[in-house]
Order: structure tokens, then C-alpha cells, then sequence
């Protein structure tokens, strides 16, 4: 419609922003703003509003900055699935093999999938595992918030009007490490999860010396479990799935859906876990990464 | 596999029986082939319906001034300035016609349906014109399940079959048996979502009207929308080439059709209306939901005494289409007291509609399901049960099958599965990783229909010929079986024939559904050709110049654009020199495709098969994969081996999504569909179907037709989703009677 725009730099864009008499709504692929634009329109409820189309700024890029790494807002899941990227980021591109299909993963971003703030974002659990933060960026400034710290709740985050969330920044682990992320849905593709699950390993003199665990769809934010983190320390890797037990869920909080139940929720989370801690234990005997 | 029908199928150089591809293909894989919403003709507008978002009530008010006012809208019709229609789009003047909503009042009867049309200049102009409508509604309270109150018994179910059938004695039969089941199986309303929305240009010249619509039945839309404009048939002129599916949504002309036509002659330019993906969730209608429950009685021997099919199901509050989904307990198992009844509820949806396989479809999952629940009662094997109880003439009406090689598709489907072994009990098999494997089976049935269809054909001075026949080619291959038949109806290579259809201009080909396109279609084609070269022998046989004259009765035959004696093939000449002596540009014939009166008076003609499947279920999660499916259908003469396989595999790719996927959930306060949309109303993906196999089992049938040829464009999903639950049940234990099966239900 008249007073969409497609900036050219972060700059223009960003003064675009703080002038826009009317807050425009940010486009990146598109892959959630078209569906809840077609839904709202379906039912009458579709207000127009200006666009602000992100995709000419340029921040496509995956980079390796020394003690991090730099997930431009451009990067789609392919680009993601596809890039030479150390074992951490297993997890999360085990995710982008399985957000939609290919067609979604290759419009779709990763960052807008942490914008968006859905429950079942895929992304959200493997980026919590990952201690990611994400950067914002404003005429005011840059700031860079804890990705826990950004998700405020369902479809709620912490950017501000006038802000463009820039880039996700990815700490680089200690030591060797391995990570995985399982995904149920009640079909093999194109499917909102019902349960999934992301896992990180610190191990040292094969012991874990560091657990990250997340889990999504069972609480309005994906929740990771510092209890059971706390209890795998010291534990060697092949105990770990063992370890896990129901308590250990209390952070989840899963409702009755069309999609599941929340008892069957809290059931397939616990089994989730299991196999994909005992999937870190062996991870040469990983083939496929779909729960089942 | 070789694409080629038992030899017996196909006589020497003729093109039925051929596995061709599809004439087509390359204009569909080009982006060549000219679909509905691809034309645009010069000045034309682009409508937007808006549509209402209760499901009950009345529009209040809509805010058109500010529609009108957006740049580039040029229109907004509503019920206020829509064109008046000859007929009140609410009669009910005709057997299959529906009532539809065509802006005739502000009455809101379900949600989607259409409250106002806004034309503009552009999609976006009109799209966001829509959205300016912000209709305010007084709502009433809505009816969405199966549980509503009022409920009736219906008279008629389908598209005119008594709703109550009787044979034998079922109290009796059920007090004799020595086991019984009774069960209660639910499926969904289900929507049929072809790939193509339903599309309409509509262009008026004074009042003549040429539209590009889809359409799965020309001439009932040709006659609908005469009637709804007051014209006469000839002056609607309707162009439907392709169709990017159909599954029944398409036989009927809908209201968003007829308010695109409207809209066009209310802005006095050429509209092409669209319908979102959402729209297709209410106009066009759906496959309407059932609960079914099923007695059962059998003897020690597994022998079956009695078995009663009811089925509540649910129509629109303003029109009647049910669900005829007992109509399978009719024919498949020999009973010897059968009865089949309805009662039906009103709900604030639109009004159902065929979709494929209706009433077999959900009537065969519930059907199937009750047999293998009473065959593990006798502790037997389902295919031992099956067989047992196999019928040998239709056990409702005592006739005759006009053919029935059911026994042989059990037999190849078998032996191609591997079902020898199969363990009776459940949860017995399990792959190497773990999972649990199970078997299961479904006999699949529909029933052998033919509408009326008309062809001409033509040959030709020059030794080619037309053929014309007003069919639709749903992707289904309609352009290549028919092109197919009508060349051996002319002794012609296919080549030579140029094949005309899709458009209302030619000879009604009766309607694309019921699988019997190719049968009343084809049939037309074969007699219409016969004709042309019956009137071609007259030609020859009384003129002295020619080798056949006084041929008589011993006859001529037409081959390879020959008239030969049948008597001696030495003796013959071509079409071209007969015409040309004889100073005739060309020679018409006309046929008729039309099913015999005194054939379903003898017969019941029917489709069968036997379709084989293997899931593997994860123990802890209940996840669901089927892994392996097997049909083997014995469907007459098979045109085209390659179209009819894949006819098989798409019905039962849509037989897995009945089991597993498919359902429109609906909010029980709003009535709207809650999943109006390819991404949440779920159809299996690419890797969610199974390896598939389609056996073609040889089977003459010299009584449905002429040429023997049944319909195979249904028949998969029937028995297919039958034998997916089964197995599902063998995998787990679990007998799960709720489609489709939600994985939760399958822990222990
Ligand atoms: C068929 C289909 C299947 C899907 N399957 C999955 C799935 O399996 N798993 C899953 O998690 N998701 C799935 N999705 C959702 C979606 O594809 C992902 O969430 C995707 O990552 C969104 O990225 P996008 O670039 O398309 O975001 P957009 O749709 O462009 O934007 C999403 C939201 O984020 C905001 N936004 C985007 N970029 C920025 C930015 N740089 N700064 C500030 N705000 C921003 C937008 O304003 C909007 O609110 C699916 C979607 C579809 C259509």
C-alpha cells in the first residue's frame, strides 16, 4: 500500500522509524507477517498498515567475530542450515532443517522467528542453549539483551517502537561441546511442534562440565531447566538421559490445544529429553534428528 | 514398474489400454495451460468478496462509503445495488441444486459466507477496500457438532438415496449371534481444498456473458446460471479447460461465482473474482462430519448375521446435502439382515457437499474398522473374515454383480504385501529401531455410475477426424483417456484425432463426478465415432467405385484410417478417397454416453479393490508413520494405466490423510474454521506418504457398458483409510474409533 518502504541502509531505515507518524510493521521474509495478515483479512479484522521492508539493509551475513558469533537479521534458515558452522550450532541447524519446509526456510529468517515470539518458534530453544543475545538498534543507540531477557511472552518482546532488532550474537562455547534439537509434530513436515527440545554439552575429561537444556510449545516461552542442568554436572555423558525425571519439567507450563493435550505435552517433553540427552552421549550414532 | 495393462486390455493398435502421458503435460509444466484466473481481458477489475466473520445473524451496518472512497475501488456491491437475478438463489429447482448466498438479503448463515463484493482496478485496491468494510453484525448464537440439539431423521441422504434401507431381519440376527461388536466411529467435516481456488472471469457483450470458470460440469452451470439470469442456456458461454482440481467443490456453480458475474454486469466491465484459500472454507462447500456407529452379529463359524449401519451426520440450517455414509454396508459383506439408518443435526455451516468418495469415504473407515474389531472377536484373521463373509451377489438387493474380481485383488494384493505371517494379536511386530509395526487391511468399493453425455465427431476429407465432447480434466487426465477413446472409435492413430473439450459450446459430456467421467464421456466419444463411420460404410458400401461395395452384412471394420472387408483385409480403402469420390468435405456422427436402464435393473455395478498397509508407531510417542501401502483394484477396462495408477495412489495419499491428518476444527463460539489454511488444515507432505502400490487387476465386465469401463477416480481413499486404522490398531492395541487418530490416544 502507499507508505510501505524498502530502506536501503540500517540508517535510513532506522530515521524512517523514528519519523513514521504511524509505526510501520517490520517485514523480513515474511513467512509469519503474510499468514496473520491472511487470517486477519479473512475475517475482517485486517488493518492496513504501512510496511517496513528489511530485506534491502544489507545484514545477511554469518559471521565469525573472535569470541562470538554474528547472525545477521538477514539470515534465513537456509543460509543457517546450509553455512560450515562448529558443532555448537548442531542443535540450531537441526532446527532450520526442520522449520517448515524448504520453500520457508528459505524466505523465512532466523531473527524473525525470535520476533515473531511464538511459543512453537523452533528457534527459540536451541538459541537458549546457546546463551544468544540479541542486538537492537535505534537512532538512540545499540543494546543487546539475553534472548530470555527479549522474549517477554507469547508474540511479546522487549523491542521498543522505534527499534530494529539488528543481529543475534552467539557467545563461543569452552572446550568441546555438543548440541541437538528434537522436534515433534503430528506430521513430518510443515508443522507446528508440539514439544521440542534443544540440548547443549560442555564436556571436559568426559565428564559434562556444562548442560544448557530448553524446551518449547509447553509454556508461553520456551523455558530452560537449571535444575537438571545443575544435576548433570559431573555426570558422564551416557548417564545423562537417565538422570533426567519428571520434577525436573517443573518450568514448563503446557496447555490443552488442538495439537495435544498438556499431560501428553508433558509426557513427550520428558521422552524428548531423554533421547536427546542420550543422543549427545553418542553422537557419531545420530543419523536423522526428527524425534521419532 | 511397466506401464502397461494386461494384455488382454489392450487389442492390437488401438490406443485404449495404452499407458500415455498426459497431452497436456507439457502446456501444465510450461506455464502454458490457460487456468481460470489466468485470463485478462482488456478493462477488466479484480473483485475481493468480504465475508462474514459470525456465524449467525444479520450484518448491521457496513461502512461502503469508506470502501468507495479508497483509491481505486471503483464499486461495492452489497445487497443494495446487486443486480436483480431472475430466480431467488434460495429455490430449489432441480436435483442438484443447492441454495446459495448471492447477496439476496443481509441474513448471516455461517461464517465465510460472502457479505458484499468491493471491485477496483487492482487486487491490493479492492483486498484493502474489503477491509475497510468493518461490518458490525448482530449475532446469534451458532450450532458447530454433531451434538446439537433438534435432531431429525432425514429422507433422503446423498444426492437422492432413501435414508433408510432394510433387508432382513437385524434384531433377530444381532439376538442369534454368538458375538457382537458395536462401535462408534467419528470423522470431521473435512474441506476439499483443490490447489486451484475457484476462479471466475466473468465478461458481458449486452447480454450475452462468457465466463472462465472451473468447472467439473458444464452444462448444469451453464443451465444454473441461465436460470439465475433470467437468459437463455445459449448465451452463456463458459470456458473451462483446466481445472486445478476439483473433488466435487467444483460441480456445482457456487455463490461467489454468481456474485462475480454480478459484479461484472453491475460495473458494465470483465471482473475476475478469486476466492482466498480461506474462502474455500465455506461456499464451496465440504464434506459434512458423521458419527457412526455399527452392530455387528456373527456366528461361531465367523459368519455374519446381521449388521446395522447408523450414521448421524449434519447439514447446513438452510439446505440439505448428508453424508450418505452407510451406503458402503450395502454392498461389501454378505449379511443376511442388513440396515442402514440416519438422523442428522442442523449447524451454522455452509451446506456440505460431495467430496470425493462421499459416503464411501467415511462410511468404508467405520465400516472397515467394525469388520477387523468383529474378525479378532472370532479370532480370526481380517482376510480370512473377509473372505468368509465375501459377497457373491449384493447382499441388500440379491442382484448380481455386473463383475467382481474382489477375490482376485485380495489374492495379488496378498501375495505383492507379504500379509502371510501376520500375527492375530496386536503389538507383536517391531522394527530394528524399535518401533512397532502393524498390518491392516480394508476392502475398498464405489459404486459404478453413469450420468448422460453427448459427442460428435467428425472425419475429415483429408483423413483426420475431430472429436468434441464438453468434458473436464480435473488434472486427472480427462484431455488424454478421452482423446484415447475417441481414436479407436474412429480406427484413427490418436494423432489424427483433434480432440475438443472444455468449454460449454460442446455437447454436454455430463458431469465430472461419481467417477463416471470416463465411462458416460468415453462411451459418447465411442458411439459418436461409430456413428461417423457407420454413416462412412453406408457411403462406401453403396457405391460401385469402391472395393467394400456390396460388402453387406459381412461388414467392414475401421482400421488405421482404412475401411477394410472383414472378410478379406485386402480389400479396403482409406476415409480420405471415400469422402473425396463421394465430393463431401466430411462426415459427423453423434453418440450418447448413458448407462443401459435394464443394466442397474439386473446388476449392481461396482468398483472393488483391496488396499494393504503398514505403520510404524513410536512406542513412547504414539508418532505415526504409514510406511507402506498396497491397493490392488479391479475397475473394468482400464483406459490408461498410467492415469489410472495415479488415480489410485492420489486416492490413497487421500485415504492416509482421512486416517491421520485431515480436519476442519471448529470454534465452537464463533463457528468459524479455525484452520481455514493449507499450513494447520492438515494433508499429508511429501514425507508423510508411503511407498506406494497401485496393482491393476484384470477384470471384464460385459454387462456396466459397452466398453466395460468403471471408475477408478474414487475408489482409493475407500478401504485405504480403513486399512491405515487397522493397522494402526495392530501396531498398538489401540483401537482409537476418532479420525483422525491423534497420536496421543495410541499411549498405553
Ligand atoms: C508454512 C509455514 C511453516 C512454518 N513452520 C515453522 C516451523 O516449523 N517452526 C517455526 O518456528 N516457525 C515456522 N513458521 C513460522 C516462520 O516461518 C518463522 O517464524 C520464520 O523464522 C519467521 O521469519 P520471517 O523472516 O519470515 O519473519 P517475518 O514474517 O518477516 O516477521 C515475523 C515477525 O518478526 C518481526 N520482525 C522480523 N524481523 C525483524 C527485525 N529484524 N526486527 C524487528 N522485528 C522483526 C516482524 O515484524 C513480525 O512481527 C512457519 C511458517 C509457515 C508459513
Amino acid at each position: 500500500m502507499s507508505g510501505d518502504r524498502k530502506p536501503a541502509s540500517l540508517a535510513e531505515a532506522l530515521s524512517l522509524l523514528a519519523g513514521a507518524p504511524e509505526a510501520p510493521l517490520l517485514l523480513a521474509g515474511g513467512t509469519d507477517v503474510y499468514p496473520a495478515r491472511a487470517v486477519a483479512e479473512a475475517w475482517g479484522r485486517y488493518a492496513p498498515r504501512p510496511v517496513l521492508d528489511l530485506s534491502g539493509l544489507g545484514l545477511a551475513g554469518i559471521e565469525d567475530r573472535g569470541d562470538h558469533h554474528r547472525i545477521g537479521a538477514g539470515v534465513t534458515w537456509a543460509a543457517l542450515r546450509d553455512a560450515p558452522l562448529p558443532p555448537w550450532f548442531d542443535g540450531l541447524r537441526q532446527a532450520a532443517r526442520q522449520v517448515g519446509g524448504v520453500q520457508v526456510q528459505a524466505r523465512g529468517t532466523v531473527l524473525g522467528n525470535l520476533c515473531n515470539a511464538s511459543p512453537a518458534a523452533d528457534g527459540v530453544p536451541p538459541l537458549l542453549t546457546l546463551e544468544a543475545e540479541v542486538e537492537l538498534a535505534s537512532r538512540r543507540g545499540t543494546r543487546r539483551l539475553p534472548l530470555g531477557a527479549f522474549i517477554l511472552g507469547n508474540r511479546r518482546t522487549a523491542l521498543a517502537p522505534d527499534e530494529i532488532a539488528t543481529a543475534i550474537l552467539v557467545p563461543k562455547p569452552a572446550g568441546e561441546t555438543r548440541s541437538a534439537f528434537l522436534k515433534l509434530g503430528a506430521r513430518s513436515y510443515l508443522v507446528i511442534s508440539i514439544a521440542m527440545v534443544a540440548g547443549l554439552l560442555e564436556i571436559d575429561s568426559g565428564r559434562i562440565a556444562a548442560a544448557r537444556l530448553a524446551i518449547g510449545a509447553c509454556s508461553p516461552v520456551a523455558q530452560r531447566l537449571p535444575e537438571l542442568e545443575a544435576a548433570l554436572i559431573g555426570a558422564r555423558p551416557e548417564e545423562a538421559a537417565a538422570l533426567a525425571a519428571p520434577e525436573h519439567l517443573a518450568p514448563l507450563s503446557p496447555i490443552d490445544d488442538v495439537r495435544a493435550t498438556a499431560e501428553y505435552r508433558r509426557h513427550a517433553a520428558l521422552v524428548l529429553l531423554r533421547r536427546l540427552l542420550a543422543g549427545l552421549a553418542a553422537p557419531q550414532a545420530q543419523g536423522g534428528s526428527q524425534a521419532a | 514398474m511397466a506401464e502397461t495393462a494386461s494384455a488382454t486390455h489392450v487389442r492390437h493398435g488401438s490406443s485404449i489400454g495404452q499407458p500415455l502421458t498426459r497431452r497436456d503435460g507439457v502446456l501444465k509444466v510450461t506455464g502454458q495451460a490457460r487456468y481460470a484466473a489466468d485470463n485478462h481481458p482488456p478493462g477488466m477489475l479484480h473483485a475481493a468478496l468480504a465475508v462474514s466473520s459470525i456465524a449467525r445473524g444479520r450484518v448491521a451496518a457496513l461502512d461502503v462509503a469508506a470502501a468507495r472512497a479508497h483509491p481505486g475501488v471503483v464499486e461495492v456491491m452489497t445487497p443494495a445495488n446487486r443486480p436483480p437475478l431472475a430466480q431467488d438463489p434460495d429455490d430449489k429447482n432441480g436435483p442438484f441444486v443447492f441454495r446459495m448466498e448471492a447477496l439476496q438479503d443481509d441474513r448471516v448463515r455461517y461464517a465465510g459466507q460472502p457479505i458484499a463484493v468491493v471491485i477496483a482496478e487492482t487486487l491490493e485496491a479492492a483486498t484493502e477496500g474489503a477491509a475497510l468494510l468493518a461490518p458490525r453484525y448482530e449475532a446469534e448464537a451458532v450450532e458447530t457438532g454433531l451434538d446439537a440439539s433438534d435432531v431429525f431423521i432425514p429422507q433422503m441422504v446423498g444426492p437422492g438415496a432413501p435414508a433408510e434401507a432394510r433387508h432382513g431381519d437385524v434384531e433377530a440376527g444381532l439376538a442369534a449371534a454368538e458375538r457382537r461388536v458395536e462401535a462408534t466411529y467419528e470423522t470431521p467435516a473435512q474441506y476439499h481444498n483443490a490447489m486451484e481456488p475457484h476462479a471466475i472471469v466473468a465478461a458481458w457483450e449486452g447480454d450475452r456473458l462468457t465466463v472462465d470458470t472451473p468447472s467439473q460440469g458444464l452444462a448444469w452451470a451453464q443451465e444454473r446460471i441461465a436460470g439465475l439470469l433470467g437468459l437463455p442456456p445459449e448465451n452463456i458461454h463458459i470456458r473451462s479447460p483446466f481445472l486445478g482440481g476439483g473433488f466435487g467443490s467444483k460441480g456445482v456453480i457456487s455463490g461467489p461465482q454468481v456474485l462475480g458475474i454480478l459484479a461484472a454486469r453491475l460495473v458494465g466491465r470483465p471482473v475476475k473474482l478469486v476466492l482466498r484459500r480461506e474462502q474455500m472454507y465455506g461456499p464451496v462447500g465440504h464434506r459434512g462430519p458423521t458419527r457412526q456407529t455399527l452392530r455387528l452379529g456373527a456366528g461361531e463359524d465367523g459368519g455374519l448375521t446381521a449388521l446395522h449401519h447408523h450414521v448421524r451426520t449434519a447439514t447446513s440450517r438452510f439446505d440439505d446435502f448428508l453424508e450418505p455414509a452407510a451406503s458402503v454396508s450395502h454392498t461389501l459383506y454378505a449379511a443376511p439382515a442388513i440396515a442402514t439408518t440416519y438422523d442428522a443435526v442442523r449447524l451454522d455451516t455452509g451446506t456440505p457437499l460431495f467430496m470425493r468418495a462421499p459416503g464411501e469415504a467415511s462410511g468404508s473407515i467405520a465400516l472397515e474398522s467394525a469388520i477387523d474389531e468383529m474378525a479378532l472377536e472370532c479370532g480370526m484373521d481380517p482376510l480370512e473374515f473377509r473372505l468368509r463373509n465375501y459377497a457373491e451377489v449384493e447382499p441388500m438387493s440379491g442382484k448380481p454383480f455386473s463383475s467382481k474380481a474382489l477375490r482376485e485383488c485380495y489374492a495379488q494384493g496378498v501375495a505383492r504385501f507379504g500379509w502371510a505371517g501376520r500375527p492375530l494379536q496386536p503389538r507383536q511386530m517391531r522394527d530394528e529401531n524399535g518401533l512397532l509395526v502393524g498390518w491392516g487391511l480394508g476392502t475398498a468399493t464405489f459404486p459404478a455410475l453413469m450420468f448422460q453425455g453427448q459427442a460428435r465427431a467428425v472425419i475429415r476429407r483429408d483423413g483426420t477426424a475431430l472429436a468434441e465432447t464438453g468434458a473436464h480434466d480435473m488434472g486427472q487426465g480427462a484431455w488424454t483417456a478421452l482423446a484415447q477413446l475417441a481414436a479407436d472409435s474412429l480406427g484413427l492413430e490418436i494423432d489424427q484425432v483433434e480432440f475438443r473439450s472444455g468449454d460449454s459450446r460442446l455437447p454436454d459430456a455430463g458431469i465430472a463426478g461419481g467417477s463416471s467421467h470416463t465411462a458416460t464421456a468415453g462411451i459418447a466419444l465411442h458411439h459418436a465415432g461409430a456413428d461417423a463411420i457407420a454413416k462412412l460404410t453406408e457411403l462406401a458400401m453403396a457405391d460401385q467405385r469402391s472395393p467394400l461395395f456390396g460388402a453387406g452384412n459381412m461388414g467392414v471394420v475401421a482400421r488405421n484410417g482404412r475401411l477394410l472387408r472383414r472378410d478379406d483385409e485386402s480389400r479396403g480403402e482409406s476415409y480420405a478417397d471415400i469422402l473425396t469420390r463421394a465430393g463431401l468435405a466430411e462426415i459427423e456422427g453423434r453418440g450418447t454416453g448413458a448407462m443401459d436402464p435394464a443394466v442397474p435393473e439386473h446388476y449392481a455395478t461396482h468398483s472393488h479393490g483391496a488396499v494393504f498397509a503398514e505403520v510404524k508407531i513410536d512406542p513412547e510417542l504414539g508418532q505415526i508413520r504409514a510406511t507402506r501401502l498396497v491397493g490392488a483394484f479391479a475397475a473394468g477396462r482400464i483406459v490408461n494405466p498410467r492415469l489410472v495408477r495415479s488415480q489410485y495412489y492420489g486416492g490413497m495419499i487421500w485415504g492416509v490423510s482421512f486416517a491421520l491428518h485431515e480436519q476442519a476444527v471448529m470454534d465452537k463460539c464463533s463457528g468459524r474454521v479455525m484452520n481455514a489454511n493449507l499450513g494447520e488444515y492438515h494433508v499429508p507432505v511429501n514425507a508423510d506418504v508411503p511407498s506406494l502400490e497401485a496393482i491393476l487387476v484384470e477384470e471384464h465386465d460385459p454387462h456396466v457398458n459397452p466398453l466395460g469401463i468403471k471408475g477408478v477416480g474414487e475408489i482409493g481413499i475407500t478401504g485405504t483409510a480403513g486399512a491405515v486404522a487397522n493397522a494402526v490398531w495392530h501396531a498398538t492395541g489401540v483401537r482409537v474409533r476418532r479420525f483422525p487418530i491423534a497420536i496421543e490416544k495410541l499411549l498405553v
